[in-house]
Order: structure tokens, then C-alpha cells, then sequence
């Protein structure tokens, strides 16, 4: 994917793409930049002051108004200096302000996008969008344009200044500019390359750390220390190389263009030269022409690296507009939107109760992603209060029916019905408000185990939220900790085992009172003794939902009132515990199996 | 505690800079060189203004003037200006030569630190104990090993040789501006400690404030991070609007203080200048004051104001590079951390014994550092060589830490008991010959951005692909992997397909089954793998690996109760022993497991009686 990121070409370097967001700074971009051309035009001038004092005060052997010399010196200097505070502030501001509104802008866009686009791009990456493609833009807008704008004025008002002092010598010097243009646009692509290699072997490193750090106890266990140093130190070789080839090319490369200032005051020198000597010329007026020709190099390579960065830039413009048009393949329509909000704004009041009857109409669907339909005119009718089993072996594809449900996707045709009416008929929100959710892996968010509890319920007091941690008999994870529920879980959960994160995210979902539970394999990793405990609190729970149990072991699901039985991403059997056993299929296979040996020992034991 | 191994931040740094020394000698000669070298064309300039145009005599050096009377004296000079153009370009093209060898000697030695201190500290962490790695942060050690290295490199290549160019070029500076004038080379020296002084006084202020921007940036970055993470969650609970105040609320905060920072800086910058311009201003005023007055000479004060302006920034970065050092020193701080922790010891005069033996624990207790609390208590176990041996016990039960003593993952506490292997003591044990031949598969392995093939491949080096699907299809992984588009050449870890926790742990077993060792242990390593697939590899491992000591570490019954030998623990004491047969006999806790894992197998006993 990155690769084909890299020599994307925007019309205007894609600017028009996020002129949207910058417009709302137009004033203060303007302002800026006029304060800009200002900072550097003086700069420009101050060679004029010292052309003043040689050819006036030294030419003329004279201290004679000195002191007013020096006092508007002075006072050009504090206007500039007041001048460049505010046009580098702002232009800080712009930078800050302009991040802000993007970072915000991409992650309220993420909020709106459907699971089709989370399965389809990974965490990292889309991380990447909002934090680091949102702070390349602001600079562009910001520091890079303000480059233009102070080199671009140094420039011009320089060669303005030495065409009005002397339109011979001024010709020389600009006779170089050509040159250093074509030179530097010579070296750059190259050098742009070397520095892109570079970041990609850092990120290498960073990511050979990352293994060597977490995969520590792996590498202990297999005793391979040796081997993966040897990949490390290929990469930390290629590193130092490639480094040092580029610095080379880079050194090389500014020692021509400091080659070209002093070709350009040698020019002067000698040019210069002549015609002070044949008084036709100051020798103030030399030092100002030596004084330009020393400095306009540097800028024109300002210059020309700036828009060597805007190239670069248009790529993150490309990934951060390209992450703004992506639609939600799962979205509400208009005319739900206006009567039951949005995802942001939800219109509570026209919410109607959620009862809990879900049916699938005639349902297919395919993955957005994927090349297969994974259900194909499939029907079942889940009548409020009903327990819905999923079972089948690791990666056959349990989650389909559970996402649909959910809303994570839309059936490819067909409909879902909730409390009788189609599905799309309400919002999101709506929908999404009634459910209640543990995953296989459990998701806690840093902060304190009260503010976890009551994510699927804002308002729940103390006594509820100890309520829902006795039904699911975790009380425990409390006494443990010293805060009580005050306590601090660690980003992520980190500070917590995977058992008590799963208890929690347990009590999470069912202090949210949701009319419909998924549970998706919520048992896998929690000891015998408090999966029965668990096992009695969902018992208990599940009265009056409807819900939707996705299992491995299927002691715990015999109960249910319908089993769908999923092999190779499709429904393959379905029926209730009894009917299934009755089948001897797939279901009777995996269940007798996972008990056989047990039931052997248990009767020649009483034998 | 030992004495550390690097006591300071200096022996640090002068560890880490043994090969790269030689460099940056070289790159401080050479910025020397350069520094003079700049300083010659002002005189040259100071020259062609007073003698040649003017008819002041020469202030030039005798080897200068030498030179010119070779040529053809003043005169023929006067008469061909472009010889002194010409002079200027020499002396530039010098010191461009000498500009690039500095830079290049320079990145070699950074570059070549850099090396050093990542080659170090990786080979440090791999070598740091299972234990420090429990210990420690994943996200904390890579940022010292990231961000931390990255700080010091930049302080050493940029600033450290910069702030030797800056002091050589200042004292070379003044010695120049000395022979023109002492006065205004005072004058001009006075400003000095004023910039200096002010431009460390601005960054040491806002160092405090960059690190609380960073803070806060971490702050932001992980509310995103834990959104993306946590889609799901956010979705299902129909969370999105909290989320996203949750998160402007921060991007507000962090973009306020990075606005009061700009703030900061602004000012900085824009009244740096007043001092740099004033110093120009003075230089200049005085300096008139001089030339008429005739004590300097027009091509001097040209050359005076030169010398004076090439000052003005590289005055101005020293009081950078003096705040930044204490930056850096921080960053070194945080690298010795990971130098100074101790490795795992290293014993001498170790032996490769066979293992195909009888395994004994004897009277194991084991203490964690600086805890009371005795995570195995006076534990004795005999594992006969070929038998399996199955372990049952709750989380934190010290089942876990019994087969890291084992593996010398950890190390036993000083009269904490013994473990031995065919009557040798595992601590005269080669410590890698023994992790070799002890198989252990950890509940949460971790896969290498490898493909697959490499993963299994990678415990041993000369395996065949054949060798690779055998290890496989034992592992019951070889369907799942012909079900991938790619097979075996899958990629897997941070930049390819995720696997599922089961999948992991079965290539795990394929890792370790590769190279059939005479100890395996399946430390929970069945847990996320269905009750049927746990039931083909254990079938199959039954098969292949007749002759290798296996230990078991599991919660399921089913997974256990055909070992020769159960075990269950409970709070780091062995409570019953014995076979399944037995332990079911005995009524415990075994049989209390066991009766709760069955109750549904109960059901199928009816619906079977029913149909007949």
C-alpha cells in the first residue's frame, strides 16, 4: 500500500484538497505573510546602512550625525523585531490551529466509518492519519509557506536593491542565480530518495526493537539471541552506509553552493573592483554588492527544498483526503437521520423502546473484502428473549452473523428486522444503545475501573456498578486493587490480567441493561471455577435478551434455543442442542468428541 | 546490590564512543580548519579595499606579502584585480574541501556511535533476564532504545562538534580582530556572555515545556490509539460522541500549550535579534568612530564588521547546545539504566549432560526480589524421563514459574532448593544447551514479522521444508496454513495476516516441535486452541514424540487426564498427585474440576439413553 503512496502527484501539490480547512484562517494567513515580506525586506536593507557609514562617514571623514544614524538603526531593528514576533507567532498558531481542526476533523470521520474500513486497514496506519499526516499538512501551511514568503521577499528585494545601485555588477550575480537554480534541482530528487531510504531503514530498527523487546521471552525459550542479532546488525550496517552515502552526496552538494557565494564575491571583488578603483563606484557600494552575493545562495536553497517538501507532502495530503472521502458503507439515510439524529447529535426523544425481536430476512452477504458469500439466502427468526448459539472450530467465521446483527455490516441483499421493521429504517445509534458486547479479547480503556463500568452507562451509580461486578463474580479484581474503583487499569487494561479484564468487560456490558448480549467467546481464558461462576451469571442475565453467544466450549451453550453450526464461513447445521446431538453431524462430531474421553472415565470410575 | 557496570554518564558515553572517536577527532580537526580558513577571504577583501583601491600599505601577514611580489608587487595587482578574485576562489575551494571532509568524518562517527549504542543495547535486552522483561514496559524500554539514542546522537554529531567549531572559530575570531583592533574587538567580546548567556537561560526554561508538550501529545496519541483499538467496543456501546469529546478536549489542551510554546518562541527569536543587531549596531557606530578618527583602516573595518557578523549565530547556538546538554544527559541517564541492569549469569566449566532423564524437584520455594510472599513453597516433584506429566492449578498457583526455575528462565533463590536432570544440577548446565533441549511453548508466543515457513524454521536453522510441514501438520496447523493464499509463505507478526491467539500457539508448537526436544513443556499453550484441534495434537504429538519428557500445563481435564502423572497446585504448593484414576478416587479439588467441566457431559449420557 505504502508503496504505491510514493510518487503521488496532486494538481497544485494538492493544495486545493485542503484549501477547505485553511480558509478559515484566510485573514490571519494574509496577515502573516504581508508581516513576513516585511521581517525579511529589512532584513535585505540593513547591507544598506553599512554602505551609509562607510561611504558617508568614512568617505567623508565625518562624525557628524551619527547618533540620529544609529538611532534609526535602532528603530528599523525594533519594528522588525516587533514585526517578526507576530509574523512567526502567528504563523505557530496557524501551524497548531490547523493540526488541531484536521486531527479532530479525521478522528470524528473515524467514528463514522463502518468496520468494513477497520478490517481493511490496521491500527497502526490509521493511527498514522490522524496523528502524523494532520502535523505534515499544518506545517505546509504554515512554516513552508512562510519559507516562500521570507526567502521569496529576501530575494526580490535584494536584487530590486543592487539593480537600483548598480545594474552592471547586479547582472553578474544574477548571472549565477540560473546556476545554483539548476544545481540545486539537479541534486535534490537524489538526495530525496537517500532521505526516504533512511527513514525506511529507521523504521525497520524501530520495529526489529519492537521484536527484540516483545518477542524477548520467545527468543529466550528457542535460544535464537544469535540469530536475530545478526538480522539486527544487517539493518543497523545498512543503516550507518546509507547514512553516510547520503551525507556524503548532501555535504558534497552544500560545499558546491557555498563554492557558488564565494564565485559570486569573487565576481564582485573583481568586477566590483574595477570600477571603484575608476571611481565610478563607492567602496560602500562594494561591500553591499559582496554582502548579496554572499547571502542570496542560502535562500534560493531554502526555496527550492520547500517545494522539494511540498512534493513530499502531497502524499500525506493524498492519505488524509483520501481517509476523509471514504464513506461509511454503513450509513443512515436521511430520512433516519432527521428523525432520530446522528451519530454526534442522537434525537433521543423520537427513540423508540427497543423490544428485542431480530430476524433475518432472506439474508446474503459477502465481506466487502472478501470474494465469497458467506450467507446466502439465510433465515432465522429470533424472537425477543431468545439464546442464540454460534459454534465451530477457530477462524471458521463465527463473527459474521454477530457483526450483522450489530449493524457492522450491511447484508448484501436481503434484510434484517429488528422489533419487525427493517433495520436501516432507525439510526446506528439507536441500535447500538440496546446492545450490550464482550469480545474474545478484551478492550479496556485507560482510566479508572469506574470510568471503564460505565462506559455503556454514563449515569450508573456505585451501588449498580457493585451490582453488575456480583453477578459476574468480580468483586475480587476490586480487593486487589488499593483504589478500590478509583483504581487506575493501565492503558489499555495493561495493569490487569486477561481474565479480569474479560470480568470487567463483562459488569461493563451488563450494567448497560442492553436489550440484545453478544457474547463472543467471552470465556475462552478464565479458570474453570470462575467461568461456572460467569457461566450462572450469564444464566441469569440472558433472561428476557436476546442474545447471541459465540462459543468454544460447548458445555456452554447446550441450553440455547438455537445452535448454528459455522464450518468454512457458512452456517452448515442449525438446530437446538437436542436436534443437533439427534443429527450425529458436524455439531454431534465436535460435542462428543470434547466429551467422549470424559464420559469413559466417569462410568468405569462409578463402575 | 553489584557495583554497576558503567557508575557515570561519562564512562557511559566513553564506552559507546570507542569506535567512533577517531571520527570525530578527525571532524573537530577539520572544523578547525574550516573556521580559518573563513577567516582569511574578509582579510583578503580588507586587503583589495585599502591597498589596491586605496593607497594604504599592506596589513597583510609577510607570507602574503611574499606572494604578491612573486606576482608582480602591488601594482601589477592594481592591474589585474581578478588575481585577488581568484585568490578568494582558492581559499573558498579549501574550505569547501574541508567543509566536506568535516561533514563526512563527522556522519561517520555518528553514525558509527549510533551503531554502537543500538548493537549494545539490543544485545542487552536479549540478554537481560525473563524476569526484567516482566518488569519492565514494552513501550518504555523502545522509546529509550528509539527516541533516547536519537537524543544523543544529535547532541554528539550536531551540537558537541559544533560547539567545538563555534569556540575555535570564536577564539580564532578574536585573535584576527585583535590585530585590527583591541578596542573594538572588547566591544565587540562584551556582547557575548550577554547572548550567550540569554539564549541558555530561553532554552533551559523551555526545556520543562516541550517535555509537558510530549506528555500531552502521549496522552492524545493514546486516546486515538485506544479508539482504533477499541472500534468495536466504542461502536457496540454507541460511545462515538464521548469519544469524541474525549478526544477534542485533549487536542485542545495539547494545542493550546504548543500555541503558548510558539508563544515562547516567537518572543525568543524576534528579541535574540536585538542583541545580535545591537552588537552590529555598536560594532558599526564605534567602529566609524575608529575610522575617522584613522585608527583603523576603511579594508578593516569592512573586514571588522565581516569577522563580527560571521559571530553574530553561531553565538547565538551555544546557549542552545549548553541547555540541550542537559537534555542529552537525560537521555544517557535513561540508556545506563538498561547498560547497568545485571544479564543473566554466565557460570564457567558447564556441561552438556544428557536429558533424556529422570527431572527432580526438590523442596523448590521461590521468592520474587524485595517479597515476602513465597510464590512456591517447598515444592517436590519426580518426573520419570519419557513420561507426561500434567499440571492443574488456578492462575497464579506458581505452576508457570516451577517450569521457568526449570528452563533457568528464572533462577532458583539461594537455599531455595534443587533441580536436577539425571542427577546433575541444572545450574552446571550449559544455560543455553539446556534452553536448546527443553521445548517450552509460553501461553502468549510471540511470531516474528516473518512468514510462516521462517517462523518455524527459525528454531532451526537447517530444518527442510519437509521438516517444516511435518512440525506442522503435527501442530494441526498445516490446513490452516494451505488455506492461506500464499501457504507457507505467508507473512505473520506486525506487517502481515494476524492470526488468531489459537493459531499462534499451534506455530509455537510447530517452532518448538521442529526441533525435537528430549523436554517439552506446554506451559497453558492449548488454551485458546477448540477442544477438538487440542485433541488432534495431542493425539498426534502422541505418536511422534514417544521419547520426550512432556509436561502439560493446562485447565481442561480433557487436556490432562491421560498423563502418566497430574499435578495440582494451589497457591505454590503441590496439594494432589497422582493419576487421573487416582486423583478422581481421591475427591479434592481434582475431582471438584472435573465434575464442573462435566456436568453438560452428563446431558449427552441421557440423550444417548433416550435414543436407546
Amino acid at each position: 500500500m505504502d508503496e504505491n503512496d510514493k510518487n503521488i502527484k496532486l494538481p497544485y501539490f494538492g493544495i486545493p484538497k485542503i484549501l477547505p480547512y485553511i480558509t478559515k484562517y484566510k485573514k490571519k494567513m494574509i496577515g502573516m505573510m504581508f508581516l513576513g515580506c516585511i521581517v525579511s525586506g529589512l532584513d535585505a536593507l540593513y547591507p544598506l546602512f553599512n554602505r551609509y557609514a562607510i561611504d558617508y562617514f568614512i568617505g567623508l571623514q565625518t562624525l557628524d550625525t551619527l547618533g540620529i544614524f544609529v538611532l534609526i538603526y535602532f528603530g528599523v531593528l525594533v519594528i522588525q523585531v516587533i514585526v517578526n514576533y507576530y509574523s512567526t507567532y502567528w504563523s505557530g498558531q496557524m501551524e497548531m490551529d490547523i493540526n488541531h481542526d484536521l486531527r479532530n476533523a479525521s478522528f470524528n470521520h473515524l467514528q463514522t466509518l463502518s468496520f468494513s474500513y477497520f478490517n481493511q486497514n490496521n491500527v497502526g496506519y490509521v493511527h498514522a492519519r490522524i496523528m502524523s499526516d494532520t502535523g505534515k499538512i499544518g506545517v505546509l501551511a504554515s512554516w513552508h509557506l512562510m519559507d516562500i514568503v521570507w526567502n521569496g521577499s529576501y530575494i526580490i528585494m535584494a536584487l530590486i536593491t543592487m539593480l537600483t545601485i548598480n545594474m552592471k555588477l547586479a547582472l553578474y550575480v544574477i548571472l549565477l542565480l540560473p546556476i545554483a537554480i539548476l544545481l540545486i534541482s539537479l541534486f535534490q530528487p537524489k538526495l530525496i530518495a537517500y532521505h526516504r531510504n533512511i527513514r525506511e531503514i529507521n523504521s525497520q530498527i524501530t520495529s526489529d526493537f519492537n521484536e527484540g523487546i516483545t518477542g524477548a521471552r520467545s527468543i529466550k525459550t528457542l535460544v535464537i539471541e544469535s540469530l536475530i542479532e545478526r538480522d539486527f546488525d544487517k539493518d543497523t550496517s545498512n543503516m550507518r552506509k546509507t547514512s553516510i552515502r547520503a551525507t556524503r552526496y548532501s555535504a558534497f552538494f552544500s560545499s558546491v553552493m557555498v563554492m557558488m557565494g564565494s564565485i559570486a564575491l569573487a565576481l564582485v571583488l573583481w568586477q566590483g573592483g574595477l570600477l571603484t578603483m575608476e571611481r565610478i563606484m563607492m567602496i560602500g557600494t562594494l561591500s553591499v554588492f559582496m554582502n548579496y552575493a554572499l547571502n542570496l545562495m542560502e535562500p534560493i536553497q531554502w526555496i527550492i527544498e520547500t517545494i522539494a517538501a511540498l512534493i513530499g507532502i502531497q502524499v500525506n495530503i493524498e492519505r488524509f483526503t483520501k481517509l476523509m472521502e471514504t464513506e461509511s458503507d454503513v450509513a443512515d439515510s436521511k430520512e433516519v437521520i432527521e428523525k432520530y439524529g446522528d451519530t454526534f447529535n442522537p434525537k433521543k426523544e423520537n427513540w423508540e423502546e427497543l423490544n428485542g425481536d431480530v430476524e433475518f430476512r432472506d439474508v446474503s452477504f459477502q465481506y466487502p473484502d472478501g470474494d465469497e458469500m458467506v450467507l446466502e439466502h439465510f433465515n432465522l427468526n429470533v424472537p425477543k428473549g431468545t439464546n442464540i448459539a454460534i459454534v465451530g472450530e477457530t477462524g471458521a467465521g463465527k463473527s459474521t452473523l454477530v457483526n450483522l446483527v450489530c449493524r457492522f455490516f450491511e447484508p448484501t441483499s436481503g434484510e434484517i428486522l429488528i422489533d419487525g421493521r427493517n433495520a436501516k429504517e432507525r439510526s446506528q445509534l439507536w441500535l447500538h444503545s440496546n446492545i450490550g458486547y464482550v469480545l474474545q479479547s478484551p478492550h479496556l480503556f485507560s482510566g479508572t475501573i469506574r470510568d471503564n463500568l460505565r462506559y455503556g452507562k454514563p449515569d450508573a451509580s456505585d451501588e449498580e456498578i457493585m451490582k453488575a461486578l456480583e453477578l459476574v463474580s468480580a468483586t475480587f479484581v476490586l480487593e486487589k486493587m488499593d483504589k478500590g474503583l478509583d483504581s487506575d487499569v493501565g492503558e489499555g487494561g495493561d495493569l490487569l490480567s486477561t481474565g479480569e479484564k474479560q470480568l470487567l468487560s463483562f459488569a461493563r456490558a451488563i450494567l448497560a441493561d442492553p436489550k440484545i448480549l453478544v457474547l463472543d467467546e467471552a470465556t475462552a481464558s478464565i479458570d474453570s471455577l470462575t467461568e461456572k461462576a460467569i457461566q450462572n451469571a450469564i444464566d441469569t442475565v440472558i433472561q428476557g435478551r436476546t442474545s447471541f453467544v459465540i462459543a468454544h466450549r460447548l458445555s456452554t451453550i447446550v441450553d440455547a434455543d438455537e445452535i448454528l453450526v459455522v464450518d468454512d464461513g457458512k452456517i452448515i447445521e442449525r438446530g437446538t442442542h437436542k436436534e443437533l446431538m439427534r443429527k450425529h453431524g458436524h455439531y454431534y462430531d465436535l460435542y462428543t468428541r470434547q466429551y467422549d474421553e470424559m464420559i469413559v472415565n466417569t462410568i468405569g470410575n462409578e463402575a | 546490590m553489584k557495583s554497576e557496570k558503567f557508575p557515570t554518564n561519562t564512562s557511559l558515553i566513553i564506552h559507546f564512543l570507542r569506535g567512533s572517536k577517531r571520527y570525530f577527532i578527525l571532524a573537530i580537526f577539520f572544523a578547525m580548519l574550516v573556521s580559518l580558513l573563513d577567516l582569511i577571504n574578509p582579510k583578503i577583501i580588507g586587503y583589495t579595499v585599502d591597498t589596491i583601491i586605496g593607497t594604504d600599505p599592506s596589513s597583510m601577514p609577510n607570507i602574503f606579502n611574499n606572494l604578491v611580489d612573486k606576482l608582480g608587487g602591488i601594482n601589477y595587482l592594481k592591474a589585474n584585480i581578478w588575481v585577488l578574485a581568484i585568490m578568494i576562489i582558492i581559499v573558498a575551494l579549501f574550505s569547501a574541501i574541508a567543509r566536506f571532509l568535516f561533514r563526512l568524518n563527522n556522519v561517520k562517527g555518528a553514525e558509527t556511535l549510533v551503531k554502537t549504542m543500538r548493537d549494545e543495547l539490543f544485545d542487552q535486552i536479549l540478554h537481560l533476564p525473563f524476569k526484567w522483561h516482566g518488569e519492565n514496559h514494552t513501550g518504555d524500554i523502545i522509546q529509550r532504545c528509539t527516541s533516547d539514542v536519537d537524543q544523543i546522537k544529535m547532541f554528539l554529531s550536531e551540537q558537541l562538534t559544533s560547539l567545538f567549531r563555534v569556540i575555535v572559530l570564536i577564539i580564532l575570531a578574536i585573535i584576527f580582530m585583535l590585530q585590527i583592533n583591541v578596542k573594538l574587538t572588547i566591544l565587540s567580546a562584551l556582547f557575548f556572555p550577554i547572548v550567550i548567556g540569554y539564549s541558555y537561560f530561553f532554552h533551559e526554561k523551555i526545556g520543562s515545556q516541550f517535555e509537558k508538550a510530549d506528555t500531552q501529545e502521549g496522552i492524545l496519541s493514546s486516546i486515538a490509539q485506544e479508539n482504533l483499538t477499541g472500534v468495536r467496543v466504542v461502536r457496540a456501546f454507541g460511545r462515538e460522541a464521548y469519544e469524541r469529546e474525549r478526544f477534542e478536549k485533549q487536542n485542545r489542551e495539547y494545542t493550546n500549550l504548543w500555541i503558548k510554546l510558539m508563544h515562547y518562541l516567537s518572543l525568543f527569536w524576534s528579541t535574540g535579534d536585538i542583541f545580535s543587531h545591537g552588537q552590529i549596531i555598536a560594532i558599526m557606530a564605534y567602529g566609524v568612530y575608529l575610522t575617522v578618527n584613522g585608527e583603523i583602516t576603511t579594508g578593516n573595518y569592512i573586514a571588522f564588521i565581516y569577522y563580527n557578523a560571521m559571530l553574530t549565530w553561531p553565538v547565538r547556538m551555544l546557549g542552545r547546545v549548553i541547555a540541550n546538554m542537559s537534555k542529552a544527559g537525560i537521555s544517557i541517564e535513561r540508556l545506563r539504566y538498561i547498560m547497568n541492569s545485571q544479564r543473566e549469569i554466565e557460570k564457567e566449566n558447564t556441561i552438556k549432560s544428557d536429558l533424556r532423564q529422570d527431572i527432580s524437584f526438590k523442596n523448590i520455594t521461590y521468592k520474587y526480589d524485595n517479597s515476602t510472599k513465597k510464590v512456591l513453597d517447598n515444592v517436590s516433584l519426580e518426573i520419570k524421563a519419557g513420561s507426561t506429566v500434567g499440571i492443574l492449578g488456578s492462575t497464579g498457583s506458581g505452576k508457570s514459574t516451577l517450569m521457568y526455575l526449570l528452563d533457568r528462565l528464572y533462577e532458583l533463590n539461594e537455599d531455595g532448593g534443587s533441580i536436577t536432570i539425571g542427577g546433575v544440577d541444572i545450574n552446571d548446565i550449559d544455560r543455553a544447551y539446556l534452553r536448546e533441549n527443553i521445548g517450552m511453548v509460553l501461553q502468549e508466543p510471540y511470531l516474528f514479522s516473518r512468514t510462516l515457513e521462517e517462523n518455524i524454521k527459525i528454531a532451526k536453522d537447517e530444518a527442510t521444508f519437509n521438516d517444516i510441514e511435518e512440525a506442522a501438520r503435527i501442530a494441526c496447523l498445516n490446513e490452516t496454513i494451505n488455506n492461506f493464499k500464499q501457504g507457507y509463505e505467508t507473512s505473520v507478526g506486525e506487517r502481515g495476516v494476524t492470526l488468531s491467539g489459537g493459531q499462534k500457539q499451534r506455530t509455537a508448537i510447530a517452532q518448538m516441535l521442529i526441533r525435537k526436544p528430549p523436554i517439552m513443556i506446554f506451559d497453558d499453550s492449548l488454551s485458546a486452541v477448540d477442544s477438538e484441534t487440542d485433541a488432534k495434537i495431542r493425539n498426534a504429538l502422541k505418536d511422534n514424540i514417544a521419547k520426550s519428557t512432556v509436561i502439560i500445563i493446562a485447565h481442561r481435564i480433557t487436556t490432562l487426564m491421560h498423563a502418566d502423572k497430574i499435578v495440582v497446585m494451589d497457591k505454590g504448593k503441590i496439594i494432589e498427585e497422582g493419576s487421573h484414576e487416582e486423583l478422581i478416587a481421591l475427591n479434592g479439588i481434582y475431582r471438584k474440576i472435573h465434575d464442573l467441566q462435566l456436568e453438560q457431559g452428563k446431558l449427552i449420557e441421557e440423550e444417548e439413553n433416550g435414543r436407546e
